[in-house]
């Protein structure tokens, strides 16, 4: 067969492809009967109201000189690392605020971390394409240095985002600029499974963000440049289970909701949005008007322990508390008391969910507790 | 021979003149491979958007997912969640009672009982333990037990407090015992005693 002949077949493909989306995008439209913001309101849910003392700051933890552009809980302990352009992590007591541990990275240009499991090692990647492990029980080298305890390399892009397989300190995931994602084994240092690529079916721009289910290890997300999330099996790595659409600009967060089964996604366009990863429908938007045009982009996301709130951090430092259930914004971080004076880049919420961390470009770290009342039983 | 004998007249045959030619066609192999692996993965993209389209045939509307979400987010319990106003008032009275250390009051104990008040979850001192030895008249409920969960015993720093639930009939035909769960269980290692007192163990220990 030809090139010429090649092309034409191509265009007569993406054609068809265009075409079933469209078509799949109509079903679904007809089987959208309801949203989650109008289900609670038929059930007489009413929604979530923050006083001005209910969720205040209540550490501040300084000691980057740069923008603090990732952060992550330990699943156990008390602890946060967090990654900035000053080329260093900071492992961080977060109920003393204090350093446990400073490491100076042989490349300053970090984008994520992410700490392991069991608490004993952190991960780090960058746009040195690689993603570097540290064991934080290991002897610092005589320059001061900690040493990486493992590389791992055979990205070509950039590394965006990376999280440990719950459970496993041996296994890490890692998206990349380089359009795919890949499960690693740390052990060996080697690739396990690559998800998507040039010649596979995956996606077809970087890739921004990971999110692994919890009640799922198997199941992680992703979200693109190319305006999907898609669904990974890690066990079938040539394909994706299934893609989203409904974005219209890059999704640069993806994170699963507490009960495994939905997750959601930040992006470009402003909005957030809740995906069943089942039936693949959208169940809610997330989006507030803006009076002046401009729309910021989501940077960062992470649902309350019950899913009763999304935090959602803004391009314009804004940083929203949403309530899931009635699509409403209850309060907003970015302009509370002690609230951040530079972009919010990164937030999480501690492991029991009593605690929130936000990372700033302010070069802190803020954690946020419920400062209130509780409601009666 | 011929020729060569007819003397000079014979003409020397000439070379063809020169035709310059464009390089041989080789073919581009690797355009057409690129573009083969384009069309293939198209193609493995069709069937799954029509496996897509025939799986979406069954499907359920998005009302089941949304009252599954609506349904999860109800059943648990979140400690950044704020308190419903209007049992402050109720609340603070709770507080005032557990402020101090447990006290025998035969008539709080009874009022424990009642269906319709109910003890707030910042109250997590041991004021239920001095009931067995009580008898209430109203109402009647002697096999009224009361909580001994380790995690109500005391108040100590949680960035969670103990919810207390006590059983919502508390006739002697279906008396069951008071329950008391604490949902986040792992306390932070740390001193907070004197926090706690103050506040009445309702502030996370990040507020010690």
């Amino acid at each position: 067969m030809s090139v010429a002949e090649l092309k034409e077949r191509h265009m007569a493909a993406t054609q068809t492809v265009n075409d079933l989306r469209e078509k799949l995008k109509q079903k679904r439209l007809q089987l959208l009967d309801t949203d989650v913001s109008g289900y609670a309101r038929s059930q007489g849910k009413t929604p979530v109201t923050f006083g001005p003392t209910d969720l205040v700051c209540c550490r501040i933890l300084q000691g980057h000189t740069g923008k603090v552009y990732s952060l992550d809980w330990t699943p156990e302990k008390n602890r946060i690392v967090s990654a900035s352009q000053d080329g260093r992590l900071i492992v961080w007591n977060a109920l003393t605020s204090q350093k446990t541990h400073a490491i100076k990275l042989p490349c300053a240009w970090v984008m994520t971390c992410a700490f392991s499991p069991s608490g004993q090692s952190v991960a780090c990647g960058g746009l040195d394409s690689a993603c570097s492990i540290f064991n934080l029980n290991s002897p610092i080298a005589k320059e001061g240095n900690h040493p990486v305890s493992r590389m791992l390399s055979g990205h070509k892009g950039y590394v965006s985002s990376c999280q440990y397989v719950p459970d496993e300190d041996t296994h890490l995931i890692t998206s990349s600029g380089d359009q795919t994602c890949v499960l690693w084994d740390i052990t060996t240092g080697l690739r396990t499974s690559v998800f998507g690529g040039e010649f596979q079916s995956g996606h077809t721009a970087d890739v921004l963000s990971v999110s692994i289910s919890s009640s799922n290890p198997r199941l992680f997300v992703s979200g693109s440049c190319d305006t999907t999330a898609r669904l990974w099996d890690t066990r079938v790595a040539s394909r994706a289970q299934r893609t989203f659409h409904g974005h219209e600009g890059d999704v640069n967060t993806v994170k699963f909701f507490p009960d495994g089964n939905r997750f959601g996604t930040g992006s470009d366009d402003g909005t957030c949005r809740l995906f069943d990863i089942r039936t693949g429908h959208q169940l809610q938007v997330y989006y507030q008007p803006h009076g002046d045009g401009d729309i910021p982009h989501v940077t960062s996301m992470a649902f309350s322990i019950s899913g009763r709130l999304l935090f959602v951090g803004y391009s314009n430092s804004d940083c929203y508390v949403w309530d899931t259930l009635l699509a409403k914004v209850v309060l907003n971080l970015g302009s509370v008391q002690n609230s951040h004076e530079g972009r919010i880049s990164c937030l999480g919420l501690s492991a029991d969910g009593s605690a929130l961390c936000t990372g700033s470009w302010d070069t802190n770290l803020k954690i946020w507790a419920f400062g209130g009342h509780r409601s009666v039983i | 021979m011929a020729g060569a004998g007819s003397g000079g007249t014979a003409s020397v045959p000439s070379l063809p003149p020169p035709r310059p030619k464009s390089p041989p066609r080789y073919p581009d192999l690797y355009g057409k491979r690129r573009e083969l692996a384009k069309v293939q993965m198209l193609e493995r993209e069709i069937g799954f958007l029509e496996e897509e389209l025939k799986s979406i045939e069954g499907l359920h509307p998005a009302s089941r997912p949304c009252k599954e979400v609506t349904e999860f987010v109800s059943e648990h319990s979140d400690p950044l969640i704020p308190t419903i106003k209007k049992s402050r008032r109720s609340c603070c009275f709770w507080k005032r009672l557990c402020g101090s250390s447990c006290f025998n009051l035969s008539w709080i104990c009874c009022w424990c009982r009642c269906p319709r008040m109910k003890m707030p979850d910042c109250c997590n001192c041991n004021l239920c333990n001095c009931c067995p030895s009580i008898s209430c008249s109203i109402p009647k409920c002697q096999c009224f037990s009361c909580p001994r969960s380790k995690c109500c015993r005391k108040p100590v720093c949680k960035w969670s407090c103990c919810s207390l639930k006590c059983p919502s009939c508390f006739s002697c035909s279906s008396c069951s015992p008071c329950t008391c769960t604490c949902s986040y269980p792992r306390c932070p290692k740390l001193n907070c005693s004197s926090c706690c007192k103050k506040c009445c163990c309702f502030c996370p220990c990040y507020f010690c």
